[in-house]
């Protein structure tokens, strides 16, 4: 482990007095306590350094290695996560960690198709209504096309923040949609606000997981959800050997070839194995406060989708 | 002299104990340097999302921000700091944000 850190403690040298705090986890308290990078023990403090560069350097080139990764699986995880979600108009949705926006314009789709079709209802029942009249109504709906819908993406990448900023602008999401740049565990949002709390295989990558529960916890109306998607545990053990092989063999390869950068996705697959399994996420849930926490796995459990209820 | 991360780190650890205390942040009040992104050459900034005011807050004391339109700006007066809001996305990260004051609470003036 020692020999891994060589290169970056030489990095982060230069820094000055922020060597002597990862000098030691003997004497390095004020770097944190010790945890992991994938398979490496690090500091808390040298810990989030490290993830914040690995999505420096892979965000122009996400989504297309969650493609090729997931030969476009990912998409239809996400489109599931939706679902479950089942927003109706005027949800106000915090999206954390969401960096490129995946999960922000699918719950934007989403909303203005249910609207649309609540809309469709409404007219059907004004058909003996004027000319007139009908045309007032639309006036009213005119700016209201996502019904106050609304989500507010937060990431504490700049770098995922602004390919996620320059997707929403080509794609032409403009309406309900803000970005903010914040941290997980200490949410620069006000308590009681938010309808529904998302984070999209982010909630590996936050080094106090407890803390970003709580905070989730805390932001969230009382009444609403917390929906957590994220890579876990295969218990079939034949599946688990094929999905080994190809996540060590073939995914930093990927990481090699598509965006040139074998370390960030070799630290990818060692964090998804780092990472709690279903009934431990589950508890950590709970402590939290949630209630009626529950877990659906997908393809086997190599994805799990945690769900919880602020009462 | 406050240099680079750990410095910066050590600023927002003060925040923090100051913001649980119910305290402004003492002494320290040299100005981080703003995100070089941010001001001279970028011509107009990028106004912030007015629905978002709505919901943000202090991240260190949960308090409420006013926006300062001249420096497009987040302000917790009571802390005296600002958070810098860059391309129209407000930089929320206590390690980023601007000290705005020399001496504690009673000075108004902000840093040069």
């Amino acid at each position: 482990a020692a020999a891994g850190l060589c290169p970056y403690r030489a990095l982060l040298a230069r820094r000055g007095g922020a060597l002597r705090a990862l000098c030691g986890s003997v004497r390095g308290l004020a770097a944190g306590p010790e945890t992991h990078f994938g398979f490496q023990t690090v500091t808390e403090a040298e810990r989030r350094e490290k993830i914040y560069h690995v999505f420096e350097n892979v965000a122009k080139k996400y989504d297309v290695m969650n493609d090729s990764m997931t030969l476009g699986v990912h998409r239809l995880w996400k489109d599931i996560l939706l679902h479950k979600m089942n927003p109706s108009p005027g949800t106000l949705l915090l999206d954390v960690a969401g960096g490129t926006g995946d999960i922000a314009f699918r719950f934007i789709n989403y909303v203005r198709s249910a609207r649309e079709r609540q809309l469709q209802q409404k007219l059907k029942h004004h058909q003996n209504l004027s000319w007139q009249e009908i045309s007032e109504s639309y006036q009213e709906d005119k700016f209201k096309s996502l019904g106050d819908s609304q989500v507010v993406v937060c990431d504490i990448n700049k770098e995922m923040l602004k390919v996620g900023k320059e997707k929403a602008q080509h794609l032409g999401y403009s309406e309900g949609l803000s970005w903010v740049l914040g941290d997980a565990e200490e949410l620069p949002f006000d308590d009681d606000k938010f309808d529904v709390y998302t984070i999209a295989f982010g909630i590996r990558n936050v080094t106090r997981i407890d803390l970003a529960l709580q905070e989730a916890y805390r932001v969230l109306k009382p009444g609403g959800r917390f929906l957590c998607l994220e890579f876990s545990h295969v218990s079939n053990p034949l599946l688990s050997r094929l999905y080994d092989l190809y996540s060590f063999q073939v995914i930093p390869v990927l990481g090699e070839v598509i965006a040139g950068d074998w370390k960030s996705y070799q630290y990818l697959v060692e964090s998804i194995r780092r990472f709690p399994p279903q009934e431990e996420l589950k508890a950590m849930i709970e402590d939290a406060g949630f209630f009626k926490v529950d877990y659906q796995n997908l393809n086997s459990g190599i994805v799990a989708i945690h769900s919880g209820f602020k009462l | 002299m406050l240099g680079g991360g750990g410095g910066r780190r050590a600023v927002a650890a003060v925040l923090r104990r100051a913001a649980a205390g119910g305290r402004a942040a003492s002494g320290e009040g040299q100005g981080q340097d703003p995100d070089p992104g941010q001001g001279s050459g970028s011509g107009r900034p990028q106004p912030l999302e007015p629905s978002l005011l709505r919901f943000l807050v202090c991240p260190l004391s949960k308090r409420p921000l006013r926006y300062e339109e001249a420096t497009n700006e987040l302000i917790n007066e009571e802390l005296g700091i600002a958070y810098p809001i860059i391309d129209g996305i407000p930089n929320m990260i206590p390690e980023a944000a601007r000290t705005t004051r020399k001496k504690p609470p009673a000075e108004g003036s902000k840093q040069p």
